[in-house]
């Protein structure tokens, strides 16, 4: 078992997560032409509230899955209708000022509530199998399976239903869409929920691969997320999901060779290549904040 | 001696703010990278005056017995140099959104770098060493020391107070609010945009880096925990109260903020078992500060004053009012979606 492939194979299981969460940071972008800082936060509230709940419900993973989905859902909605509509026809800039602001204050409402100090789920990991050439735990398979799965849904979801053919009216322009009678407002507050539930469960299952997870899980995860997400192009959740292969895939085979510490500094690296050399040709250049004004 | 420690800390703060105030107030830049630049100006003013390590567990670059005046100096340059080329990557493509994410990575990796890597600055460790420099020389009682400090600096706030004032009104200053308001009017007027965003960024950077070193006397240690990320968000709050743009209204905004945030949750019941309940309170606070101001009152107490040319004439300031109009409305334009 090659060094290489073993790195490989965990590369992809956090390009899964980095998939989901970037997909979900894509689409409130999309419908609401914003940047969201406190994107992040979700995936901790994910991995706090399934912490609280893997008492309750007796290490059922899937039970902590689903409610870490749903308090990203509700979190989704909340900084949704709180704080971004309220934002609405602001500067790109100062909502993206104001999100930071939100990021702010629920890092530090977890950390009043929970402390500092880092925990860790005592979920079973399960196993080492040999599948094909990588070498993966139980929990890391269930990671990539499901993680596939969510995508997959959600592909479905905005290619074949109303709900999605609204979603992408609604980002290709909200007043239009309203004028043609779409409840707008409301698509923008569905598309919120979603994004959220899908950063909650992949708080979840990032917090759970980690093993440790403090406060500050979303931060450090969000900018992983941008720069996946400026691989793929902002705005488009399709090529999202390349973007998350090519950076995890970096991270991982990068830090195996040097060191683990440095595997963020590879990320902002590519991060900071990305926005010089590709930032037209990978944002979609609609917004009235594209580079190069 | 509490309240001297809070006001010098205030002070240099507020010095800190008046750098980035040029680059986002005027120049409107909006850089995370900049709490990095006092973080270098500190580690450089260690690593130039405190000498060699002392022993062989820590390590850390040039470890010089230079005075502390002059590695103050030499740290401010470094520091500029830092951001000539951050600037000069980030600001000659990036706006918005996409520059601040741009230095956000920056300083990110350069934090971790820090952190990580040793043979730098000590890691998570960091430096330590400078304490009290020229006490001795100068013959003072330690609270006499302390005190003498918050004199020099209310003395340096005060001339980058009007440093920042004489620029304000300057052609340079009124040049930097114009390629802010439209980039592409000023450009057609015939104004260099990136250079004059670039002078600016060098400009505040070099405010950063001098704090920087007044922070290092100030603690006499500097370490990784010293400046997260997170801590550039204060001063922006502390801007966005005070006014942005308007130098006075910078000033008052920090000491509001950083003093008020202070004894608010000094007095708070903090439960013994939570030692992190009260920072983490002050951030949470900070955090609705930064969206009530932006939503409620995004120009602050204190209005920017925009810089009037003292040799324009009376017949010559009079088409002003007719244009200016216009020129509000396309800028409004230009900043929704």
């Amino acid at each position: 078992m090659s060094t290489f492939l073993v790195s490989v194979g965990v590369g992809l299981a956090t390009a899964a997560i980095l998939a989901l969460s970037a997909v979900a940071f894509t689409l409130e972008y999309a419908v609401s032409r914003v940047a969201n800082f406190a994107h992040g936060e979700f995936l901790t509230i994910g991995a706090y509230v399934a912490y609280s709940g893997q008492t309750i419900f007796h290490q059922n993973v899937a039970a902590a899955a689903l409610l870490a989905a749903v308090a990203g859902m509700l979190a989704g909605l909340l900084l949704n209708v709180s704080l971004i509509e309220r934002f609405r026809g602001r500067s790109a800039i100062t909502v993206f000022i104001a999100t930071l602001g939100a990021a702010l204050i629920v890092e530090n409402v977890l950390t009043m509530i929970y402390g500092a100090a880092n925990r860790s789920y005592s979920f079973v990991q399960g196993g080492e199998h040999h599948v094909g050439p990588f070498l993966w735990t139980t929990s890391e398979i269930e990671v990539i399976i499901s993680a596939l799965a969510v995508a997959g849904l959600l592909y479905l979801l905005l290619q074949n239903t109303r709900f999605g053919k609204a979603i992408r009216a609604v980002s290709q322009d909200r007043t239009l869409a309203q004028v043609s009678g779409i409840p707008a407002r409301r698509i923008v507050m569905q598309t919120w929920a979603l994004a959220g539930a899908v950063s909650g469960f992949a708080g979840f299952v990032l917090a759970d691969t980690i093993g440790t997870f403090g406060p500050t899980l979303g931060f450090s995860f969000l900018l992983l997320t941008i720069t996946a997400t400026v691989a793929g192009g902002i705005g488009r959740p399709y090529a999202t999901l390349g973007g998350a292969l090519i950076v995890g895939m970096v991270i991982q085979i990068a830090g195996t060779y040097t060191s683990s510490a440095y595997q963020l500094v590879y990320a902002f690296g590519l991060l900071v290549l990305l926005m010089l050399f590709r930032p037209n040709g990978v944002f979609v250049g609609r917004s009235a904040t594209a580079v190069r004004a | 001696m509490y309240w001297v420690s809070v006001v010098t800390e205030a002070g240099i703060f507020a010095i800190l703010a008046l750098g980035l105030d040029v680059i986002w107030g005027w120049g409107g830049n909006f850089d995370l990278a900049f709490y990095g630049y006092l973080a270098l100006g500190s580690y450089m003013t260690f690593v130039f005056s405190i000498g060699k390590p002392t022993n062989s567990s820590t390590e850390y670059i040039i470890g010089w017995h230079l005075p502390v005046l002059l590695s103050m100096l030499l740290a401010v340059v470094i520091v500029v140099g830092l951001a000539a080329i951050i600037g000069a990557i980030a600001l000659r493509n990036l706006r918005d959104i996409y520059f601040a994410i741009t230095t956000l990575a920056a300083v990110y990796a350069l934090y971790l770098l820090v952190a990580n890597y040793t043979p730098l600055f000590d890691g998570f460790n960091g430096v330590y060493g400078l304490i009290n420099p020229g006490q001795a020389a100068l013959r003072l009682t330690y609270n006499g020391y302390r005190i003498v400090l918050l004199v020099v600096v209310l003395v340096i706030l005060m001339l980058a107070y009007l440093v920042v004032q004489r620029l304000s009104g300057s052609p340079f200053g009124r040049m930097l609010r114009a390629v802010r308001e439209d980039e592409r009017a000023a450009a057609a007027y015939g104004r260099k945009v990136f250079t004059a965003k670039y002078r600016a960024y060098l400009f505040g950077a070099a405010f950063a880096g001098l704090a920087g070193g007044l922070f290092a006397i100030f603690i006499s240690a500097f370490n990784p925990s010293a400046w997260t990320p997170q801590e550039l968000l204060i001063i922006y709050a502390a801007i966005l109260i005070g006014g942005r743009g308007n130098p006075r209204g910078v000033i008052v905004g920090v000491f509001v903020v950083y003093i008020g945030l202070i004894e608010l949750t000094r007095y708070l019941p903090s439960p013994a078992s939570r030692p992190d309940f009260s920072p983490a309170l002050r951030q949470v606070l900070i955090g609705l500060l930064i969206i009530l101001m932006l939503k409620f009152r995004p120009a602050g107490i204190f209005r920017e004053r925009p810089g009037v040319d003292p040799e324009q004439s009376p017949s010559l300031a009079q088409p002003l009012p007719t244009v200016a109009p216009v020129a509000e409305v396309t800028a409004d334009d230009g900043g929704a979606e």
